[in-house]
């Protein structure tokens, strides 16, 4: 059955130009967003993505005299539809700044150290549970340049590919009990108190006597789409 | 079943890694007839932004988007200029569409997603008939290069879809 894209609800995604974060009024668009029919291109999308886009790098935290310095973690983060299917086989893209707050990007300019022994930037498939799993440290926060104050929390970024073209979601990961949570421009552009609660991962205890060391963060992402036919209006 | 609500959209931010941009900006392969799609992307008052990552979606040679022997997906980041090249091949016209080019557009300032598609010519088509200004869609050619601008806000700015 093909999938049927609705359109996005105000409450739980943002809506473009945010007061508290000065980018948004330079750059989102100034007329509105035109609906437009949906069709054969719109509701397919590429299904040979791991071949353009090959996994790199399934372990961003390193061993012995090669590990990267802060707290390990392990990310265990769930794709889904909204139909709550798994996806399995769905390219994930994985970057976050290191345990200082500093991003491998030569333009980040913020005056953190660089640790050499951190690589921010990994790309797996999900397995057919539709989940991921990434053994990292746990992200720095860091001040954004020119806003007066504005620290961004702990986040990784993520992109993730859905069944179709119109079901690209690319998003953040918060991690919970962070005080700069309350005020941070990106998260709090969500309306909908649970879509933001949705966006912070769980910590949950290690079980296993194999990852004792690392905090556990469990997350889930639901990706645009359900089963439906697709209608030209 | 009960519904899952897609989890929230958020900014690329400024530091996509540049190596996830740099793999796939060519479609064409060894396809012989290959195109070139390059524009500038701006934002108010014009200026170029680097590290916008655009990615593209767009058929085969004969309209369909379900060929094992072309993928039409794509991704490119803008330089310093804010310039973005793609090779690819034309797309043939799908059923009940003109031949196009869709494109998503991810960069820092951008709290979600923007769509737009790029067209060949103005010939009747479903996407481009609900935009006012259609001119701004339709890519210049100058032999087998297309350029196709991309204004985000003021100025000439480029249509953009919600879906």
């Amino acid at each position: 059955m093909a999938t049927r894209i609705e359109p996005r609800d105000p409450l739980t995604q943002a809506q473009g130009v945010e007061p508290g974060y000065a980018q948004t009024a330079r750059r989102w668009p100034s007329q509105p967003l035109v609906r437009r029919p949906h069709g054969a291109g719109e509701l397919s999308g590429p299904r040979d993505l791991a071949h353009k886009l090959p996994p790199v790098k399934g372990d961003l935290a390193g061993y012995g005299a090669k590990r990267a310095l802060g707290q390990l973690a392990r990310l265990r983060i769930r794709v889904l539809d909204e139909d709550g299917a798994p996806l399995p086989g769905t390219v994930v893209e994985v970057w976050h700044c290191n345990s200082a707050g500093k991003y491998i990007h030569p333009n980040d300019t913020h005056d953190a150290p660089v640790d050499p022994n951190f690589y921010g930037a990994a790309r797996l498939l999900t397995g057919d549970t539709g989940l991921i799993e990434l053994r990292t440290i746990k992200p720095g926060a860091y001040p954004v340049p020119d806003t007066g104050g504005w620290w961004r929390p702990p986040h990784v970024h993520l992109s993730v590919w859905g069944r179709v073209w119109l079901s690209r979601l690319v998003t953040q990961m918060f991690f919970p009990g962070e005080p700069l949570n309350e005020a941070d421009a990106i998260l709090n552009a969500i309306r909908d108190p649970g879509a933001r609660e949705r966006c912070i991962a769980r910590l949950v205890p290690s079980r296993s006597s194999a990852h004792q060391n690392e905090m556990i963060f469990e997350h889930q992402l639901v990706v645009r789409g359900r089963k439906g036919t697709a209608v030209m209006p | 079943m009960s519904r899952l609500v897609p989890t929230a959209e958020m900014t690329l931010g400024p530091f996509f890694p540049r190596e996830f941009a740099q793999q796939a900006s060519d479609l064409a392969g060894d396809f012989s007839a290959a195109i070139e799609i390059t524009g500038v992307v701006t934002e108010l008052d014009g200026k170029p932004l680097d590290n916008v990552i655009l990615e593209i979606w767009q058929a085969d040679a004969a309209g369909r988007f379900d060929n094992p022997g072309f993928s039409g997906w794509g991704r490119a980041a803008t330089d310093a200029r804010g310039v973005y090249r793609f090779r690819t091949i034309r797309p043939g016209a799908a059923p009940g569409r003109a031949p196009h080019v869709n494109f998503l557009i991810l960069y820092s300032g951008l709290m979600r997603q923007l769509q737009t598609v790029m067209f060949f010519s103005a010939a009747p088509d479903p996407v481009l008939n609900v935009v006012k200004a259609k001119e701004r869609l339709i890519a210049r050619q100058s032999g087998n290069t297309y350029t196709f601008d991309i204004r985000l806000r003021g100025g000439e700015e480029t249509p953009f879809f919600d879906d």
